[in-house]
């Protein structure tokens, strides 16, 4: 921190939040809001007059509530700037001065109880993120008797009643008598790897955590007897087998089970924790002074704001979703923006360090080039037909697309560098004026048509997103997997792609079946782009009933990159599925799309609907 | 959550689950696992004058 806090090409915002960013790759602009600190920061030298004067004592949340601090105070000591911080809301209050003692004995007269926030625009060409996570609260896991026992303490608790700079110097003591406990126990896993409570995911650092912190008593208190209740030991990392093993040559006693309920005995505050011990198939109870829950981690909380900021999606665990988990996976999906550290999932130090040097190299790279090379697979605004409605530029994922104005008449316009190309305001524009570059739609319809020239009823129409599903496809193909041969696949770059004009125009030319595919939600290379295909489809499932067209007949799947076994199991569903399509069905179908009265009084009877709707006041349209 | 009464348009299961309004969820079908699952109009109920 010193180092960032003394770098020349370094500014550090210290005490600061994004307020707004806006703008693409290489042209971003960012709102920072200095917080007011009521300290004027470049004069503070940390003298500690103030605080030794200060009548407020609050806990302190960097010793974990072991300590207090005052109102006036440095977050941590090895804080960048080394400047004191006034808490206004803990303070007697500035308004009007109730006290005011800390700048009466503030020599430098530091203090100012008129300082306000401070927004600063800075332009930046690429941005990591590095905003870090949180650690799991484990009050809800009753059976550990966490906050009603004193003596179960988190394992973040533990590191500040071990530390040096902690609240008792480094002397190791339980809470309740100040006394250096004789037997501790480790409880793994706390909020991770659990369907029904916590958190599904394994937390990555836990483990190794309690290795280390077994191996710390051992060398300072060798007399305390440590036990380890875990489901398994991970230790994968370089290294990390020898420490655990260490561990457990050092008198470490591992127990495979995870105690059920922890009692406490009201005189001697020991625990008793019950405990299945899964090697030996017996309950167990061990009598222990202390116990420390090992906590998992979890996404920040506030997380959001920068998601929606960055337009950056999240996996099923709520970290943000990588560009692509293997080979690009510093970067995010949007374009110049990388990430660092346990924002993007749990990782130790040296993961995070090694993640951070390659976020920084990424970064580099970009702005030492001076220019970005993009996909020419971008979308263009056909202004002609543009009728101004701003659907395409709500329906972006990556939000690269400006909104028109519709009074001036002025279409929306494409930011060329922050467009992906899925194709997702192609499909949704009613007016058919988004063109996709070298994806346009009469592209698509000349593929359809091909594949439809011979033999229609008997060839299952597919369209498969160039991600997942057409991949799946080939992961079928080469794993040799059997599968129907009336699939006819046609690639989109994305499931979004995938207008209503193309599955109309299939079943218009006598596709007994079509089905849309594309990467499951929280796979989608396009952030969200695959929601609004399942939107899109639902629609298109109204309008088939509406016509009378049977609406399974329109299938959607979401099939992964590795799973030829699903892609070749839909396949094979949707054969048995085509024998009962009949060939009066799809000739009904091919009559209605065809003279296309019914499907405009489908629309009309829509569009009718949608007024009724903007009728009601307290109701406002949505674009679905 | 609200609770809604879906289809499966692969194999024709019908069951009742909770959804979020105005937000796409990735529906599976417990039965067959397909992802052709439909959210099924809810029917107002009859009003009386």
């Amino acid at each position: 921190m010193m180092d960032v806090g003394r770098h020349p090409n370094i500014t550090l915002y210290s005490y600061s939040e994004v307020d707004a960013l806006t703008g693409f790759v290489g042209n971003f602009h960012v709102t920072i809001r200095r917080k007011a600190r009521y300290v004027v920061e470049s004069e503070c030298t940390a003298c500690n007059d103030c605080v030794e004067v200060c009548p407020v004592v609050v806990p302190d949340e960097y010793q974990q509530g072991f300590s207090s601090r005052k109102a006036i105070y440095i977050p941590f000591p090895q804080a960048v700037p080394s400047a004191y911080v006034l808490n206004m809301e803990e303070c007697l209050g500035n308004n009007p001065i109730a006290c005011g003692k800390c700048a009466e004995a503030c020599e430098k007269k530091c203090i100012d109880y008129d300082m306000q926030d401070e927004l600063i625009s800075i332009e930046v060409g690429a941005i990591i993120v590095a905003t870090g996570m949180e650690v799991y609260d484990p009050t809800e896991l009753d059976e550990f008797g966490y906050t009603r026992h004193e003596n179960v303490v988190t394992s973040m608790e533990f590191e500040r009643l071990i530390c040096a700079g902690g609240p008792t110097e480094g002397h190791f003591l339980r809470p309740t008598d100040r006394e250096t406990p004789k037997t501790i126990g480790f409880i793994q896993c706390v909020g991770s790897r659990s369907e029904n409570r916590g958190n599904p995911y394994c937390s990555n650092v836990c483990c190794m955590n309690t290795v280390k912190d077994t191996l710390l008593l051992r060398d300072h208190y060798p007399d305390i007897e440590a036990k380890v209740f875990y489901i398994d030991i991970r230790a994968f990392g370089k290294g990390f087998e020898d420490l655990y093993k260490r561990s457990r040559e050092g008198g470490v006693k591992y127990i495979r089970g995870i105690p059920g309920e922890i009692e406490e005995d009201l005189e001697t505050k020991n625990l008793l924790l019950t405990v299945e011990n899964t090697t030996t198939g017996q309950l167990e109870k061990h009598e222990l002074e202390m116990v420390v829950l090992s906590l998992g981690l979890v996404p920040r909380h506030d997380g959001d704001l920068l998601k929606r900021f960055l337009t950056l999606s999240n996996t099923s665990d709520g970290f943000l979703m990588e560009s692509h988990p293997k080979l690009k996976p510093v970067d995010a999906p949007t374009r110049g923006v990388f990430f660092a550290g346990c924002v993007e999932a749990p990782k130790d130090i040296k993961d995070s360090v090694t993640q951070a040097g390659a976020a920084a190299a990424r970064a580099s790279i970009l702005l030492n080039a001076g220019k970005v090379k993009v996909e020419a697979i971008t979308s263009r605004i056909i202004e002609e037909k543009c009728n101004y409605c701003g659907i395409c530029a709500r329906v972006c994922p990556y939000h690269a697309i400006v909104e028109p104005d519709r009074k001036a008449k002025k279409a929306p316009v494409v930011i060329q560098a922050a467009c992906a190309g899925c194709g997702t305001c192609a499909a949704e524009c009613p007016q058919d004026a988004i063109e996709m570059r070298h994806y346009r739609d009469e592209q698509y319809l000349a593929q359809i048509e091909a594949l439809m020239a011979e033999r229609p009823h008997e060839h299952i129409v597919t369209f498969a997103c160039n991600w997942c599903s057409y991949p799946g496809g080939d992961d079928a193909g080469t794993a040799r997997l059997q599968y129907p041969t009336s699939c006819r696949l046609i690639r989109t770059m994305c499931s979004g792609r995938v207008d209503e004009d193309f599955v109309m125009h299939a079943f218009r030319l006598g596709a007994p079946i079509v089905l849309v595919s594309g990467c499951h939600f929280t796979d989608c290379h396009y952030i969200s782009a695959v929601q609004w295909t399942q939107k899109r489809v639902e629609r298109m499932w109204n309008k088939l009933e509406r016509l009378g067209i049977r609406p399974e007949r329109l299938q959607l799947d979401w099939i992964s990159a590795a799973d030829g076994q699903k892609f070749a199991k839909v396949m094979r569903e949707l054969e048995e599925m085509l024998k009962t399509v009949t060939m009066e069905e799809i000739k009904h179908t091919m009559e209605v799309l065809s003279n296309g009265k019914a499907e405009k009084k489908a629309t009309a009877a829509k569009k009718a609907k949608v007024k009724v709707k903007k009728k009601t006041p307290t109701k406002k349209a949505k674009v679905e | 959550m609200p609770e809604a009464k879906f289809k499966c348009l692969r194999c024709g299961h019908e069951y009742t689950g909770s959804y979020t309004p105005g937000t796409p969820q990735e529906l599976t079908c417990p039965k067959c696992r397909s992802n052709s699952v439909r959210r099924l109009p809810e029917k107002k109920p009859a009003q009386k004058d």
